[in-house]
């Protein structure tokens, strides 16, 4: 059994059954999990920050950087392995924020909004969702069977 | 449980003079390379870390540096001060402190001391070595915190997810103590300056004191901030801490300015491998 370890920033996809797809500690940024069930292929996206345009270079450089460049390569690379879109599973975890944040470092809250917005103007349907809240969160896709567990701090593991 | 913690305080050794026998050499305009040399040379354990790392694409030296004598004449004052107290600090992170492994409060340290030198290149167009040491030394309450919070962290996070506590004021009514306070208390018995001793203890509480007096102290709570937001935490306080919406308003940080900040600790966290290899994992 092989482990993907995706950093900040980052995206990794996969076909192959004994492969499990993690990343840790999610503090505001997302992780983005998608899973074909017929292929059995999926994928995961770690990213930091909701929209591109704040550095077009680094976008080009690291699309996972970013929410708007960062979705649509994960798709992508998932079709190139035989995934589908319609069947494809979509579940995110992250984009936590600091207490009482409500006038600055909205950035946990930003990435939601930014992510449902790509996902609703695509017609794409997230399944399952463990977001917000203040606690840094460590997420795992198995590719055999397309479970997906989260972790958060001083949390037990669950399945999303 | 107050009293055992803060008598294994004493119990810490004494913090290298390495440090401050190079910083009181580089003083002087026209000091001498042998001088400082045979001081760090002296302090083997710094010797050996401070060349793994000088060797690091964070200080951009072209050359390759093979001895502490290449390290003193093409590091420059300001970086070897850096290198040697990154040496120095890493060999007290010995035990996991909040997080699972040795090398997570390491690396988010290391981060920490990173994003203070962005921040103070940002607001004051310059780097401060200082405010790089207090950085680095931040969590150091930690180290000592960490197992008495480790059995707690049941009690804790009852305190956090369910009465709304932050972190800091859950371990100061289970623990008695919170860990700024107590890396504070550490920085004294270090023989830190004041200046460095209230940035520690107050880096999770810049509203306590006038901003005005120290800046490190909201420097500091900023770029820890940051590291969380970042998802760099070193432990499992994660985002429970209180943000202060004046800090920001009084640096002008906009939003774009704070996302920048992030994309450029990226970028060096990436140079700085040696730096946060110098730890065990």
């Amino acid at each position: 059994m092989a482990d993907l370890v995706v950093g900040i920033s980052d995206l990794k996809c996969s076909g192959q059954q004994s492969d499990v797809i993690i990343t840790y500690a999610l503090g505001s940024c997302i992780a983005v999990v998608v899973y074909d069930p017929m292929a059995r292929v999926g994928g995961m996206l770690h990213f930091m920050l909701p929209d591109s345009t704040l550095d077009k270079n680094k976008a080009a450089a690291a699309p996972g950087m970013f929410a708007d460049t960062g979705v649509p390569l994960l798709f992508k690379s998932c079709y190139q392995l035989g995934a589908e879109k319609k069947r494809l599973i979509v579940k995110i975890a992250g984009g936590a924020s600091i207490l009482n944040d409500a006038d600055y470092f909205r950035i946990g809250q930003k990435n939601i909004t930014a992510m449902r917005k790509i996902f609703w103007k695509n017609n794409v349907l997230i399944k399952a969702e463990d977001t917000g809240k203040n606690c840094n969160r460590t997420v795992k896709l198995q590719l055999a069977d397309g479970k997906c567990f989260v972790r958060s701090s001083g949390g037990a593991v669950e399945e999303l | 449980m107050l009293d055992r913690i803060l008598l294994s305080i004493n119990k810490l050794p004494a913090f290298p003079a390495t440090v401050q026998r190079v910083t009181e050499l580089l003083k002087n305009e026209d000091y001498s390379v042998n001088e400082i040399v045979a001081v760090i040379k002296f302090d083997q354990a710094v010797t050996a870390n401070v060349l793994k790392i000088s060797n690091s694409a964070y200080f951009g030296v072209r050359q390759k540096i093979k001895t502490i004598h290449d390290a003193v004449v093409y590091l420059g004052q300001q970086h070897l001060i850096r290198a040697i107290q990154t040496a120095s600090i890493s060999k007290f992170f010995t035990n996991k402190g909040y997080g699972d492994k040795v090398s997570e409060l390491w690396e988010h340290s290391v981060a920490v001391a990173l994003m203070s030198q962005i921040l103070s290149r940002h607001m004051y167009q310059k780097e401060n070595s200082v405010l790089y040491t207090a950085a680095l030394l931040h969590d150091v309450g930690k180290l000592v915190m960490g197992e008495y919070v480790q059995d707690a962290s049941k009690k804790i996070f009852e305190l956090v997810n369910n009465h709304a506590y932050s972190f800091l004021e859950a371990e100061e009514e289970i623990v008695g103590i919170n860990h700024a306070d107590l890396g504070g208390r550490i920085a004294e018995y270090w023989n830190f300056p004041a200046e460095i001793r209230d940035a520690i203890a107050l880096h999770h509480r810049p509203n306590i004191i006038d901003l005005e007096g120290n800046p490190l102290i909201s420097l500091i709570y900023l770029s820890d901030q940051f590291c969380l937001t970042m998802g760099i935490d070193g432990g499992m306080d994660g985002l429970a801490h209180r943000g202060f919406s004046e800090v920001t308003k009084k640096f002008q940080l906009r939003e774009a300015d704070i996302e920048k900040c992030m994309l450029l600790l990226l970028e060096q966290l990436k140079q700085a491998n040696e730096l946060l290899g110098i730890v065990d994992k």
